[in-house]
């Protein structure tokens, strides 16, 4: 890549100090890109498109396109309709919202007025994982004063356009992330992930048109607008553009989350922008976009970029760009064993594969690691994956089975080595 | 009209019915556990998998894209469904694990993952011999297990309420019994809680499943997790006989049925009928059990000195009975017929009175405003209302009663619980003589100078019309002195009576009533009387009225049995409830 990354300068967590505060937010060109919007030459449709055009995928792990699912909302009908704000954000290795909640929370708010407004809706809820307690309490704040400013609330800008802006926090459970089932928990239900079709956009909050977007996802929508949607496709890799919160934990020098364009070299990631491995430990592997990823070989990562196509060749996904790097001194057994023990404990119980096989597979991982374990329960494992990936309501039995059905394939030597001779065959 | 083709086979259907109950519909199967016709489909079991596709259509003209066989070209969708939640589209192709591998062993996947953490305790499970995971594990399930690390544990004997038992290892989270206290009853008493494989019903901290309609929830648990706190342990499903009835504890003629075991009724369950109750049934109707086999009336009794009632001889009976009516005149007699006695048993009273020269006919209506819930509890506390005063039964007030009461000598009580229920203090039977022919040994009886056991509605097939004015009828489910199981056809075998011995022979000689049916008493009476009164069966019986009152014109059993109940004409549901 010829792309002098440290030229790269941050607009979705700019460095500006107090950017959270409104006033400073609105001396730096802040709720601009809404007054646009909202001003007569734009209407909705026009929004969208230009939204669709830029060709923001999703940040919260599958990648699509935004403004194409905006544009599956159904005509307006006179009821309500809403925008869900998924902020959430509980996958282990993921933790980039929080810093837009804390640094530029009001680039998000006018992300989601501006969606709002191209679809439509009465009302938005962003939900904020109940962890994120100051920042549920900034959020609250930061809503506040946007409605004292007339940017929220009835007859925004004198456009006509009313719109209300809620915040929910979560109370610990990684299920409410998955956006219908967070739905449910903001009709205040337990979290259980709903059966599609019918889809959110058909019947979503309250039974009504709704639209689920990540914090990330929606806070490039005002660059959008100011900048065109040319400016993003520009930016980055050119199935997958836009600047990027790459989050980057593990054995590195400078873990963090950092603003970039997609598709950066996974190594230069490391190395450069992440400082290095510590300790000048060897690079063993790397989960590329959150515990569910399939984890990939520190010693295939060459030309591998952080973007779906280029991801999706070396056997992996982009997720939620939430990178774990693992030095050579890591168990991948128990590493592993701890990835199947949080989606056990995750599952919300709701349907049948995901409830009995997560916590199979985090049974039988123990029993490896504790030296227990016969060969024949590697095949077994796999099994159990093809038992659970696509066969329930909602993805997170894939996202257990993905880290168990790659890990093993990709690190089988260190697995078999912790494994017994099996005394008898499979059943 | 549009079209499915299912295993090959091609069906026709009409709306939009959901996959599953199309299959189930037209007598195929598809194993399921969460899925239930009165409720939402969570499809949260995964059994139900099929693999579906649909015809491939050309954009613009709309016709089926045919491939070089000339055969349609399906696309398949690439994941198995869920057959509960499909919608069948027009051309839709499905393969149900008769016809496709993958169907079939996807079914096993899950059934396997279903057991893993089952407790496996189908010996002492009460669900044992009517589980659906034990017959669809026997079905479709793996053969052994691989499962060898520990099972999760969980809450054992909880009690949810006062009637339903929960042990949360083996439920399998099916959420029936949630789903049904949220769009059934109403109460919403029952939440899943925990996570995961964690997870088990149970009610808010510190309160109750006290639900009215709580026991369905044990009838629609697929598995042993909910169990009824009064049932648990006391019967095998596999040694009780079960007989269709109607419930007789209100007036919404609930179908339901009857389980016997050596001539004790254990339980009640409800009995699908889209007419009346579909799958439900009250818990306290449920409660009328003990009441077929506990402080029964066996062999007449008659008052000696003062209250003293002694047993005597079923000749005796009759032949004080006799006495009695023909030392005073017709016009001197009352007699009382029960909206809580059949149409049959009401009509053979009537037909002999009014031969022997009674003109009035009462009844005193057992209505308690406010009990109903416009649901299956009805303000109507008898189940015959309708049927009573279809045959000419007069409603009589209480203060009517009691002075008409006053002048009468000798009065005839079918079985009313009067003054169990306050209509008539036992002070007011004291001057006449009252002959009450009773199922049941209550204060009425106690009150009364002349006992008749008679047959109750688990001991004999008649009739009674509900609050809608529906006839539905019994048929006997227990054995009386003088009936036998082998010889009435009518009544239900079961294993043991089909595959039993002699010297097995299981029946209880000592859960035999000495009763009679009110007609075939009448037929004694008549005699006696020398009456030209004959009734034969209850059947028969039925056919007779059917002809000479106009309400019941083509009634007959064989009716009510092939319609399910018939709804007559010329009873209006306000008719009742005034
Ligand atoms: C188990 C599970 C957990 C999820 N958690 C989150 C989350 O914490 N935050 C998030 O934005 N998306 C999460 N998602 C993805 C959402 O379902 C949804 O795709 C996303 O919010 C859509 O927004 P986007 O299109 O802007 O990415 C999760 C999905 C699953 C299956
Ligand atoms: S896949 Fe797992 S988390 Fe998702 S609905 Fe099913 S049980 Fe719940
Ligand atoms: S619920 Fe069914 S399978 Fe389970 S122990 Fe009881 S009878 Fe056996
Ligand atoms: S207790 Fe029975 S009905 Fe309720 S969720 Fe469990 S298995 Fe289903
Ligand atoms: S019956 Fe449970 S998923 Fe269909």
């Amino acid at each position: 890549m010829s792309f002098d990354w440290k030229s790269y300068t941050p607009v979705i967590i700019p460095d500006i100090p107090n950017l959270h505060e409104i006033d400073v937010y609105t001396n730096n060109g802040g709720y601009e890109s809404l007054k646009k919007v909202l001003s007569n030459d734009w209407d909705p449709e026009k929004v969208i498109n230009e939204v669709k055009a830029a060709n923001i995928r999703g940040r919260g792990g599958a990648g699509f396109n935004a403004g194409l699912k905006w544009s599956f909302m159904p005509k307006p009908d006179g009821g309500p309709r809403y925008l869900a704000c998924n902020g959430d954000e509980s996958e282990p290795g993921t933790f980039k919202d929080r810093k837009i909640f804390e640094y530029n929370p009001h680039l998000f708010i006018e992300g989601a007025l501006i969606a709002a407004y191209a679809m439509q809706c009465s009302a938005i809820y962003v939900y904020i994982r109940g962890e994120y307690y100051s920042w549920i309490k900034m959020m609250e704040k930061a809503l506040k004063d946007a409605y004292d400013k007339g940017f929220i609330g009835k007859n925004i800008l004198g456009s006509g356009f009313d719109v209300e802006f809620h915040v929910t926090g979560g109370a610990g459970a990684y299920i409410c992330g998955e956006e219908t089932s967070m739905l449910e928990s903001l009709e205040g239900k337990r979290g259980y992930p709903r059966v599609k079709p019918p889809f959110p956009a058909q019947k979503g909050l309250w039974g009504r048109p709704t639209t689920i977007n990540n914090i990330e996802t929606l806070s490039c929508v005002p660059l959008v607008i100011k900048n065109g949607a040319d400016w993003f496709t520009g930016i980055g890799a050119e199935t997958h553009p836009g600047p990027v919160l790459y989050g980057i934990s593990g054995h590195v020098n400078r873990p963090g989350v950092y603003e970039l364009p997609t598709g950066m070299p996974i190594l230069t990631l490391i190395e450069e922008v992440a400082g290095g491995m510590r300790n000048g430990k060897k690079l063993k592997g790397i989960i590329p976009g959150g515990s569910s990823t399939p984890i990939l070989r520190g010693d295939a990562l060459e030309g591998v970029n952080m973007d779906a196509d280029s991801l999706r060749e070396a056997g992996s996904m982009m997720g939620t760009a939430g990178m774990i790097v693992m030095d050579e001194d890591t168990d991948m057994v128990e590493m592993l064993w701890r990835i199947s023990h949080f989606y056990h404990h995750e599952s919300c119980g709701q349907c049948t594969p995901c409830r009995e096989g997560t916590g199979w597979l985090e049974k039988i991982l123990l029993k490896i690691r504790n030296g227990d374990g016969e060969i024949r329960d590697l095949e077994l494992l796999i099994d159990l994956c093809s038992q659970m990936e696509g066969r329930t309501i909602c993805a997170l039995a894939d996202a257990a089975a993905w880290p168990v059905r790659y890990t093993i394939d990709r690190f089988r030597d260190e697995f078999e080595a912790r494994c017994k001779k099996s005394t008898y065959a499979l059943a | 009209m549009p079209e499915i083709f299912i295993d090959g086979e091609r069906y026709e259907f009409e709306g939009k019915p959901k996959l599953l109950q199309f299959i189930l519909d037209n007598g195929k199967e598809v194993p399921f556990f969460c899925y239930h016709p009165e409720m939402s489909a969570p499809a949260n079991c995964r059994q139900c998998y099929v693999k579906v596709g649909t015809p491939v259509q050309n954009r613009e003209t709309g016709e089926y894209e045919l491939d070089e066989n000339g055969e349609r070209v399906i696309r398949w969708f690439p994941k198995m469904q869920t057959s509960c939640s499909m919608e069948m589209t027009d051309g839709m192709v499905v393969h149900t694990q008769e016809t496709s591998e993958e169907v079939a062993r996807a079914q096993k996947d899950t059934m396997e993952l279903i057991l893993i953490n089952h407790p496996l305790d189908c010996p002492i499970c009460d669900q044992a011999g009517e589980c659906p995971l034990q017959i669809q594990t026997y079905k479709y399930g793996p053969e052994g297990s691989r499962f060898e690390v520990k099972k999760v544990h969980k809450p054992k004997r909880v009690e949810l309420g006062p009637r339903v038992t929960l042990d949360a290892e083996r439920c399998i989270n099916c959420t029936r019994c949630v789903r049904f206290t949220e769009e059934i009853s109403g109460t919403h008493q029952l939440t899943i809680s925990s996570r995961g494989d964690k997870n088990y019903p149970i009610t808010a901290p510190g309160m109750e499943f006290d639900d009215p309609y709580s026991l369905n929830t044990v009838d629609i648990c697929p598995v042993g997790a909910l169990t009824s706190t009064d049932f648990r342990f006391k019967a095998r499903v596999w040694e009780m006989n079960q007989t269709p009835s109607i419930d007789i504890t209100g007036g919404k003629g609930t179908n339901v049925d009857l389980w016997t075991r050596d001539n004790l009724v254990l339980r009640l369950t409800p009995r699908y009928n889209k007419n009346v109750n579909t799958h439900w049934m009250p818990d306290e109707a449920r409660q009328a059990y003990r009441k077929f086999n506990e402080n029964r009336i066996s062999r007449p009794s008659i008052k000696a000195d003062g209250d003293n009632q002694i047993k005597t001889s079923w000749n005796n009976a009759i032949e004080t009975f006799a006495e009695k009516l023909e030392s005073v005149k017709p016009a001197d007699v009352m007699v009382l017929g029960s909206a809580h006695a059949s149409v049959e048993e009401n009509y053979s009273l009537m037909k002999l009175f009014s031969t022997w020269g009674v003109n009035d006919f009462h009844f005193s209506p057992d209505v308690k405003d406010g009990f109903g819930d416009n649901f299956l509890l009805t303000d109507d506390q008898a189940p015959n209302t309708n049927g009573v005063k279809a045959l000419g039964f007069n409603e009589i007030s209480t203060d009517d009663l009691k002075t008409a009461i006053k002048s009468a000598k000798v009065i005839v009580l079918l079985n009313d619980e009067l003054v169990d229920r306050g209509v008539l203090g036992s002070e007011d039977l004291e001057k006449p003589f009252v002959i009450s022919l009773a199922t049941n040994e209550t204060e009425t009886s106690k009150s009364t100078d002349l006992v008749i056991p008679i047959t109750c509605i688990a001991e004999h097939a008649a009739s009674y019309v509900n609050v809608e004015g529906r006839i539905q009828r019994s048929l006997p489910a227990k054995e009386t002195k003088y009936t036998h199981r082998k010889m009435d056809l009518e009544m239900s075998e079961g294993r043991l009576d089909r595959y039993g011995t002699n010297f097995d022979n299981w029946v209880n000689e000592d859960n035999k009533i000495d009763c009679t049916p009110t007609w075939e008493l009448m037929n004694n009476l008549a005699k006696r009387l020398g009456l030209s009164v004959q009734f034969g069966s209850s059947r028969e019986i039925m056919d007779e009225i059917a002809s000479s009152v106009s309400t019941f014109e083509g009634v007959s059993f064989e009716r009510m049995d092939d319609e399910n109940g018939i709804q007559l004409t010329g009873i209006t549901k306000e008719e009742v409830s005034a």
